[in-house]
């Protein structure tokens, strides 16, 4: 009975979490399982919106696109980031100023993130979309859905590898000068050093840089809004963008609340079975 | 087969002051079980380095079995290195692990497997073949190391640089036993870096102590015990070490403080005789004079730890001054004054600049 009373030294915490996430998160669950037309009319309509959302064809083509941009710059980021990582130097003077050099993008606001590349791949005045315009490709990332496409990852890539390398040097720097020795003597060759050296021990940073990654690429936002605006047609609309043109554009609070629930459900389910499958592998032995 | 000759070796870190090898000659048997020994900062790690190829070529030539080392890879020199800390892949078994080395010679499948394994069990860690390094002790996995090093049959030589700092006593003194019958089936000539004196002084055929970047004495253990040629290998080699007193010599006599103690055949000026603890004995002082040749010297006893019994006789370190400096005698307890007391000694060495002078 005594010992119970330790609770109550948790309370400040459950307030603060209380606050921060579990109140508002409830608002939207509350709003999901509602008609509501204004402040004194509502009505009760169950599960309706979480059917009506699942059954959206929109949404649906959505979270497929969503899907495969963030698979996409993954596959991009993760290989390109280590590759970075390893070509860096590992002492010396000029360590500080490329790590200065690679963190810039990160610094940059994502919204003027977007107004560079919607500058830079302009097709009439633009360094990136002119240049190649006069390469003789037919380059416009407001007309083709592959130009829009190929614009998009690669201004993610430019504006998150760093993200991913700075991990990756973080993680090759812990790794002791007696790893590299024992596996010279061994006769390894570079690729083995790497596969059985660095790479074990880069598990754990890689596994924050994926995590990171896929949530905050499942969540983009601001830059493909600058960039496309989910153009053309719907071809670079992915969650976060139609969800807003759902609640703010179209106030349907009900159908955006039932969608944001599934929304923040789905990334949450992502993380978790990727982060259970790297440790499960990590432990299998 | 495979003798190693280093001569004139040196080394200097790029940036550093003083160099950390200089003008090292020495010269390994084929087999020999070989010991550095000397406090951190003395060179061995360096040492070790240059030998399998870590640390490029320096001035001074090293031979690997009359082959110039300088121009072989390191992982073609036959070389293999233990270090201080288990260092293994982690995301191998241990079957992965000791095969590793095998695989990249380019050993079929089943021959490094069948070897792995061969290794293992004269390891006795042939019950952890199937584990990941992550999950054992420290001590197991400094035994994959030793594994992994010794695995590949074409070496020739061996280097251990301290490998036994993570293991407890008991298992050290098992483990060395190990490493010796190994060394002595494959023939390899073995290399141990240690700072420990006991160490060096079970497991090694022969010892080198290494100070300041030179090898002060190369001998086997008997004679780093009883013949050591620097003060710093009779303080550094036998427990508790070597006694040093500032003397004098004149016509052929030793003076301690102005006292004659022994004749000792040696020229005439300022020196330093050391004798080792148990050399010396300390005694109730008789009623006659003594001679001033016998090697003889008042000294006050001041404190005595005994270590065990010998013949049913308490037995032990006794602590004593001489002409105001301290000495330390081994020797039985049963006869040790308290106060007063003579000190007899059976051996001395007289050393002047660090070296041995008499012969």
């Amino acid at each position: 009975m005594r010992d119970n009373r330790a609770w109550l030294g948790v309370l400040p915490v459950l307030l603060i979490v209380a606050f921060s996430a579990v109140i508002p998160l409830m608002t939207v669950v509350n709003y999901s399982v509602q008609d509501i037309f204004d402040a004194n009319t509502r009505i009760f309509v169950g599960l309706d919106w979480y059917r009506e959302t699942l059954r959206d064809p929109r949404l649906q083509s959505a979270l497929l696109r969503q899907i495969l941009f963030s698979s996409l710059i993954l596959a991009l980021e993760i290989p390109l980031g280590i590759l970075v990582a390893k070509s860096l130097p590992r002492a010396g003077r000029s360590v500080g100023l490329w790590l200065v050099l690679l963190a810039i993008p990160l610094l940059i606001p994502w919204n003027v993130v977007g107004t560079i590349w919607q500058l830079f791949a302009r097709p009439d005045i633009g360094l990136l979309g002119a240049t190649l315009q006069n390469l003789g490709f037919d380059y416009n990332y407001t007309a083709g859905t592959l130009d829009a496409w190929l614009t998009l990852l690669a201004m993610d890539v430019w504006h998150w590898t760093s993200l991913v390398a700075l991990l990756a040097f973080a993680g090759l720097t812990a790794i002791p000068d007696a790893y590299y020795q024992a596996a010279r003597l061994d006769g390894a060759s570079r690729w083995q050093i790497f596969r059985h050296v660095e790479l074990p021990r880069l598990t754990s940073v890689l596994t924050i840089a994926v995590l990171l990654r896929l949530m905050d690429s499942f969540m983009i936002y601001t830059e493909p809004f600058v960039l496309t605006g989910g153009g053309p047609g719907n071809s670079t609309t992915f969650l976060s963008q139609y969800l807003t043109s759902m609640a703010v554009g179209q106030f349907d609070l009900g159908p955006a609340a039932a969608f944001s629930v599934l929304y923040f459900l789905v990334v949450l389910l992502l993380c978790w079975l990727f982060y259970t499958s790297v440790m499960r592998n990590r432990d299998a032995h | 087969m495979a003798e190693l000759l280093l001569s004139n070796l040196s080394h200097s870190y790029p940036g550093a002051g003083a160099p950390t090898l200089s003008g090292l000659n020495l010269r390994i048997a084929s087999g020999e079980a070989h010991a550095l020994l000397g406090s951190s900062g003395a060179g061995k790690s360096t040492l070790l380095n240059l030998l399998s190829g870590l640390l490029p070529a320096s001035p001074g030539q090293l031979l690997l079995g009359g082959q110039d080392l300088a121009d072989q890879l390191p992982s073609s020199r036959g070389v293999a290195q233990v270090f201080q800390f288990p260092v293994l892949y982690e995301a191998m078994s241990v079957l992965g692990n000791l095969a590793f080395p095998l695989r990249v010679m380019g050993m079929s499948r089943r021959d490094c497997r069948a070897r792995a394994r061969q290794m293992a069990e004269q390891l006795e860690i042939d019950h952890l073949l199937e584990r990941r390094p992550t999950r054992l002790g420290l001590f197991e996995k400094q035994l994959v190391a030793i594994g992994k090093a010794l695995v590949r049959p074409d070496l020739s030589l061996v280097l251990l640089d301290e490998p036994l700092t993570a293991a407890e006593p008991a298992r050290k003194w098992r483990l060395r036993h190990t490493l010796k019958s190994l060394q002595r089936e494959s023939g390899a000539t073995m290399i141990y870096v240690t700072h420990d004196q006991t160490e060096a002084l079970t497991f090694a055929d022969r010892i080198s102590v290494m100070h300041e970047g030179g090898i002060l004495q190369t001998g086997s253990p008997e004679q780093l015990i009883n013949a050591p040629t620097h003060e710093h290998v009779g303080y550094f080699v036998g427990t508790p070490g070597m006694n040093f007193l500032d003397a004098r010599i004149e016509s052929n006599v030793c003076l301690v403080g102005d006292v004659p103690f022994g004749s000792l055949v040696v020229s005439p000026g300022v020196c330093r005789i050391g004798f080792r603890p148990e050399w010396a004995k300390l005694a109730g002082a008789p009623a006659q004079t003594h001679s001033g040749s016998d090697w003889i010297i008042a000294a006050d006893v001041i404190s005595q730890r005994v270590l065990g019994t010998h013949r049913g006789v308490p037995f032990g370190l006794v602590d004593a001054t001489v002409a105001g400096a301290r000495i330390v005698t081994r020797q039985p307890l049963d006869e040790v004054p308290s106060g007063r007391a003579q000190l007899h000694l059976d051996t001395v060495r007289a050393f002047r600049q660090g070296w041995v002078v008499d012969a």
